[in-house]
C-alpha cells in the first residue's frame, strides 16, 4: 500500500471509533482527530482532548491504537494527545450533532454562552433553562425543558474567551 | 535560562490544582443536593486533569513521569499554597475558598497566556476555557451567599475572612521569579498579579457590602444588605480598624503591604492539614509502587 492509501485507511478506521461515554458519537464526528502522519512504516496520530481531565482519554487512545493497527497491521503506531490547539465545540460535525440529539443530549449552542437556551432533544421546544453547568461527565450540562417538563443533558458549549 | 525556575512555576501551578482538586473531590456524595454534588465532582476532575497537563510539561524538565510528580514526592516537596490544603469545613468555607482561588487562578492564567514559555502558554490557552466554567460557578455562589439571608451572609463573610490571608499567599513570590519576569516566562510578577486580584475582589466585596472581610476579619457582625433608594447597599454597624495582615487601603484601592501571613507553601512549608491529606492522596501510589490503573 502507498503512504496515501495507508493514511486514508487509518483515518477512516479511527474516525469510526466511538466515544466510550457517548457511544452513538464517533471521535471523527467530535472532531478530535488533528493529524495522521505516515512516514515509512511509522504512523503518528495526534488527537485533541475534548476536556483536559476527561477520564475516557486513555480508553480513546487504546481504541484508536487498536483501530489503526487493524487498518495498517505492520506499522509502528503512536497515539498522543496534544493541547497545543484548543478543542472547541465548533469542531463537532453536523452528523455528530444529530447523533448527540438522537442520544438525548442537546447539541452545544454558541461557545461560552452556557445560559442560552438550547432546543430540548425530546420535544424540540426552545423553552428550556440551564440547571447546572456541570453534569455527569466533564463535557455535559444539566438542563430542563419547561414545555415537556423533562430534565435533559446538553453538550457543554466550549470556545475560547 | 536555567530550567529550574520554570520547573518551580509548573509545580506550583500543578500542585495548587491537584490539592484543590483533591479537596473538592471530598465533597463527592456529600453535597446536600445532586446538581452541586456533580458540580464539585466535575470541577475536582477538571482541576486534577489540569494538574496532569502541567505535570506532563514539568516531566520533560524534571525527568520523573507525571504520576511520580503528582503522587511520588515527599510532602515537603509540594509547593502549593497552604490555602489549598485546608479542610473543606462547611459549604461556606468551601464556597469562599472556591471564589478566592478561582478569581486568583483567572488572574494568573490571564497573565501566563502571553508567556514566552511556549508549552505553558499553549496549555494555559486551553485551561482558561475550562476555568471559565469554574469561575462562573464560584461567582454564582458568591452572589447567592453574599446577598442571601443574614445567616448565609454572616457565615460566608466569616469564611472569606478566614480564607483571605492565606489566599493572598497564592501570589507568594516563587524561587527564581526575577529570571522569569525578565525573560517573559512570567509576563507579570506575582506581586503585580496580586495587585490585579485585590482590585477585583476588593470591588466585588465593596459592591455587596462585605468590605469588612478586608478590614476587620471575622469577628464582626456583618449585617444584612439593606435596599436603599439609590440601589446601593447599606450595612449597619461601626467600622473597625484594619486587621487583615498584609492588606491596606490606599487611594481607594486595596493593596498588598508587607509580608504574607499565609506564606511558605511555595517553599514546601505546609500545615499539619497537609500531612493528613498527603498520606491519603498518595497512599495507593506508595503501597503499590509502579502500579498502573
Amino acid at each position: 500500500m502507498s503512504t496515501t492509501t495507508i493514511e486514508l485507511a487509518v483515518r477512516d478506521a479511527i474516525a469510526r471509533v466511538k466515544d466510550p461515554e457517548i457511544p452513538v458519537v464517533t471521535i471523527g464526528d467530535l472532531g478530535v482527530i488533528e493529524h495522521v502522519i505516515v512516514s515509512g512504516d511509522a504512523i503518528e496520530i495526534t488527537l485533541l482532548p475534548t476536556f483536559v481531565g476527561c477520564p475516557a482519554l486513555d480508553v480513546i487512545r487504546a481504541d484508536v491504537e487498536r483501530a489503526a493497527r487493524e487498518a495498517a497491521p505492520d506499522t509502528t503506531i503512536t497515539v498522543r494527545f496534544t493541547l497545543s490547539i484548543p478543542w472547541t465545540t465548533d469542531r463537532i460535525t453536523d452528523a455528530g450533532r444529530e447523533a448527540l440529539r438522537s442520544f438525548g443530549i442537546a447539541p452545544p449552542g454558541e461557545p461560552r454562552l452556557l445560559q442560552i437556551a438550547v432546543p430540548c432533544p425530546n420535544c424540540g421546544s426552545r423553552d428550556t433553562v440551564l440547571e447546572s453547568a456541570f453534569g455527569p461527565t466533564a463535557c455535559r450540562t444539566i438542563r430542563y425543558c419547561n414545555a415537556c417538563r423533562n430534565p435533559f443533558e446538553g453538550f457543554k458549549p466550549k470556545g475560547e474567551r | 535560562m536555567s530550567a529550574e525556575p520554570r520547573l518551580a512555576l509548573l509545580l506550583a501551578l500543578a500542585d495548587d490544582e491537584l490539592v484543590m482538586g483533591h479537596r473538592l473531590s471530598e465533597w463527592t456524595g456529600w453535597v446536600p443536593y445532586v446538581e452541586e454534588d456533580l458540580a464539585m465532582s466535575s470541577i475536582a476532575q477538571d482541576e486534577i486533569g489540569h494538574a496532569r497537563a502541567l505535570y506532563e510539561i514539568a516531566s520533560a524538565i524534571d525527568g520523573r513521569d507525571p504520576d511520580a510528580l503528582a503522587l511520588g514526592r515527599d510532602a515537603g516537596d509540594y509547593t502549593h499554597a497552604v490555602v489549598c490544603e485546608r479542610p473543606n469545613r462547611d459549604y461556606a468555607y468551601t464556597a469562599a475558598r472556591h471564589y478566592l482561588y478561582d478569581t486568583a487562578d483567572d488572574v494568573r492564567l490571564d497573565a501566563l497566556k502571553g508567556s514566552t514559555f511556549k508549552e505553558l502558554a499553549e496549555v494555559v490557552r486551553v485551561l482558561r476555557i475550562e476555568e471559565g466554567y469554574h469561575l462562573e460557578h464560584a461567582r454564582a455562589w458568591f452572589e447567592r451567599l453574599a446577598t442571601g439571608p443574614v445567616d448565609a451572609r454572616q457565615r460566608f463573610g466569616d469564611a472569606l475572612s478566614d480564607a483571605l490571608p492565606e489566599a493572598m499567599a497564592l501570589f507568594e513570590p516563587l524561587p527564581g521569579e526575577d529570571a522569569m519576569t525578565s525573560d517573559g516566562t512570567m509576563p507579570a510578577s506575582n506581586e503585580e498579579q496580586l495587585t490585579r486580584w485585590l482590585g477585583i475582589i476588593g470591588a466585588d466585596l465593596e459592591r455587596v457590602g462585605l468590605e469588612r472581610v478586608l478590614e476587620t476579619g471575622s469577628e464582626e457582625d456583618i449585617g444584612e444588605v439593606l435596599p436603599t433608594s439609590s440601589g446601593a447597599s447599606e450595612v449597619s454597624g461601626e467600622r473597625k480598624p484594619l486587621r487583615v495582615p498584609g492588606l491596606e487601603r490606599r487611594d481607594g484601592r486595596w493593596v498588598h503591604a508587607g509580608s504574607f501571613s499565609g506564606a511558605g507553601g511555595r517553599t514546601g512549608h505546609h500545615s499539619e492539614d497537609f500531612d493528613v491529606l498527603w498520606r491519603e492522596m498518595t497512599d495507593l501510589y506508595r503501597a503499590h509502587p509502579g502500579a498502573r490503573w
